[in-house]
């Protein structure tokens, strides 16, 4: 489903990624690791539009998207959960799913969404009137997974969502993951919990200095030696 | 240190949630009194506040969607005026002619208005896309201090342009409704100031629900709030920022248009509605729309009693003194930041 071969990309003096090469097939979730400032949310950011793609490419479904403007992604039906949420503070959640749904054109799959959306995450439910602004961290998280679930996408790519909050609210964040990829949601998680993420997810690509170091399922990476000795403290 | 910050803030934010509603409830009980004793007040400060609600609102949005501090929104007010002045030319001329024609006589000044609206739109569209964006791709540092200084660079152009054009003369209607005044609380209004209200009150109106209710409307408050948030929802920042930029301009021009009669057109007639839509900006909180409106009729009715009691001269000294009074207690603005939520719902 998403292809992405060689991709080398980063900012105006610092080039970031150094030729990463991985895909995403239909269904599966999928979680990129590593340490600080190894390239995880630059590899999202470039698929998402945010960043430009130096060399390489990045194909959805077959279709070039690098170099595509980050709307255009969006509606080619990527949905991207940053690390700083990026919600409107000054909506309600009803509102912020609202704009979530802005290329959506049927008024009836909105409402079917927000409903979906309200099922997954009950707390918002209940205070859907409440502006995203007085939110807690928690909340907030929920509400930027639900904002990009709106549009129904068909990947949805996740930043760091255990960031900043306490161990509870992490397992709910990555527990409400699980039981998206079990309706059917394509994954591709940025995390740097690493024991956590690899008991949960399909297959896992590490990330070191730009590039791809390991590729595996989460079982055989949780075997690896590697993984142990810089990541598990084992 | 954290509950320190905390013992600080809590009660110094309420304080000034207190002090806005307090300055609000002053205005309304004076509004409250004047509409018992001196009807004539209340009947000015809604005329001329609604004009510039449709200004200050266009430049707070302006502001508040994409940072640019527009020095050439006067010159919107100005090309609005022009362009109806053109339009009404031949139809009054026509109807002078032919003075039984009622129909002329009534319809004649609608037409100039709606498409000095449209024309101010496609200005707004133009300066968009020729000159903002272009900036835009090649840098946003320094932004506010950059478009500040292309916004003046625009209004000194349009201004000498049109000097160039169209003269230094004065160019006026004396009334568009060329009609006996009615006698509103007993005080006698122009049909004209009439229509100015209804213009005013109905652009308002649309133009809330649009912001509020609305598609595009919403996605245009999401682009404030978020621009990164706003694309991830697929939303084009460009096509969000002609939109806001041309419906800005159209109001001003609208405006233009509809007080021709009161602002005779000529190259620099922007200067002063451009300062004072700038005061209501700063009174309410720079980019907050609805405060914006709401400042519209604080400053006009700063104004009128200043005409009123204290006469003519002072007609921009006490709103300025009065903002600056303000400022130095809240200097975010009435309805800035805090209470920034409580209008946006």
């Amino acid at each position: 489903m998403l292809k992405i071969t060689g991709l080398e990309s980063g900012y105006e003096l610092l080039q970031v990624l150094w030729g990463v090469d991985l895909h995403v097939d239909e269904g599966e979730f999928v979680a990129l690791l590593g340490p600080n400032g190894a390239g995880k949310t630059t590899t999202l950011r470039a698929i998402a539009g945010y960043v430009p793609a130096l060399h390489g490419s990045v194909t959805f479904r077959g279709q070039q998207i690098s170099g595509m403007s980050p709307n255009k992604v969006s509606a080619a039906g990527i949905g991207y959960v940053s690390e700083a949420l990026n919600l409107f503070p000054s909506m309600s959640i009803y509102e912020n799913l609202l704009v979530g749904a802005y290329t959506v054109k049927d008024k009836a799959k909105i409402k079917a969404n927000i409903d979906l959306v309200y099922e997954l995450f009950p707390r918002l439910h209940e205070r859907s009137g409440q502006l995203a602004g007085t939110l807690s961290g928690g909340e907030r998280k929920m509400l930027a997974i639900g904002r990009g679930l709106m549009p129904s996408p068909s990947l949805l790519l996740v930043d760091e969502p255990s960031l900043g909050l306490a161990p509870i609210p992490t397992l709910a964040a990555f527990d409400a993951l699980k039981q998206l990829s079990k309706r059917g949601v394509t994954i591709l998680l940025v995390e740097q919990n690493v024991n956590t993420t690899l008991r949960i997810v399909d297959r896992a690509y590490v990330l070191e200095q730009g590039r791809i170091v390991l590729e595996g399922t989460g079982e055989q990476l949780l075997g690896d030696t590697h993984v142990q000795e810089a990541y598990l403290g084992i | 240190m954290t509950t320190a910050t905390n013992l600080r803030t809590v009660p110094l934010a309420r304080r000034f949630l207190t002090f806005t509603w307090g300055v609000v409830a002053l205005v309304v009980l004076v509004l409250a009194i004047a509409l018992i004793f001196q009807p004539s007040i209340f009947v000015d400060t809604l005329v001329t506040g609604g004009m510039w609600a449709l200004m200050a609102g266009g430049l707070a949005l302006v502001f508040g969607v994409m940072n640019i501090p527009n020095f050439a929104h006067g010159e919107m007010f100005m090309i609005g005026g022009l362009v109806s002045w053109v339009i009404y030319q031949p139809i009054r001329d026509a109807f002078l002619n032919d003075p039984k024609n009622m129909f002329l006589q009534v319809v004649g000044p609608i037409p100039g208005i709606l498409v000095a609206a449209v024309v101010g739109f496609l200005v707004g569209v133009l300066l968009e896309t020729v000159l903002f964006r272009a900036l835009r791709k090649r840098s946003r540092d320094q932004w506010v201090m950059n478009t500040f200084l292309l916004t003046a660079g625009v209004s000194v152009m349009l201004v000498n342009g049109d000097r160039m054009v169209f003269g230094n003369d004065y160019r006026g209607v004396p009334r568009y409704w060329d009609v006996h005044s009615l006698q509103i609380l007993g005080v006698p209004v122009a049909v004209d100031r009439i229509a100015v209200f209804v213009i005013a009150m109905i652009s308002i109106g649309v133009f809330s629900y649009f912001l509020q209710r609305t598609r595009t409307g919403r996605a245009m408050r999401a682009v404030s709030q978020d621009e990164t948030g706003a694309q991830m929802a697929g939303i084009s920042l460009n096509r969000i920022f002609m939109l806001t930029m041309g419906l800005s301009c159209g109001l001003a021009a609208l405006a233009g248009a509809a007080l021709l009669s009161i602002f005779p057109n000529s190259p620099d007639v922007g200067v002063q509605p451009l300062y004072l839509a700038w005061y209501v900006v700063i009174l309410a909180g720079l980019g907050n729309v609805q405060g914006a409106i709401a400042g519209a009729f604080i400053v006009s009715l700063l104004q009128t009693l200043a005409v009123t009691y204290l006469g003519l001269g002072w007609v921009d000294v006490a709103p300025t003194a009065v903002i600056i009074l303000i400022l130095l207690f809240k200097p975010s603005g009435l309805f800035g930041s805090e209470v920034k939520g409580v209008w946006e719902q």
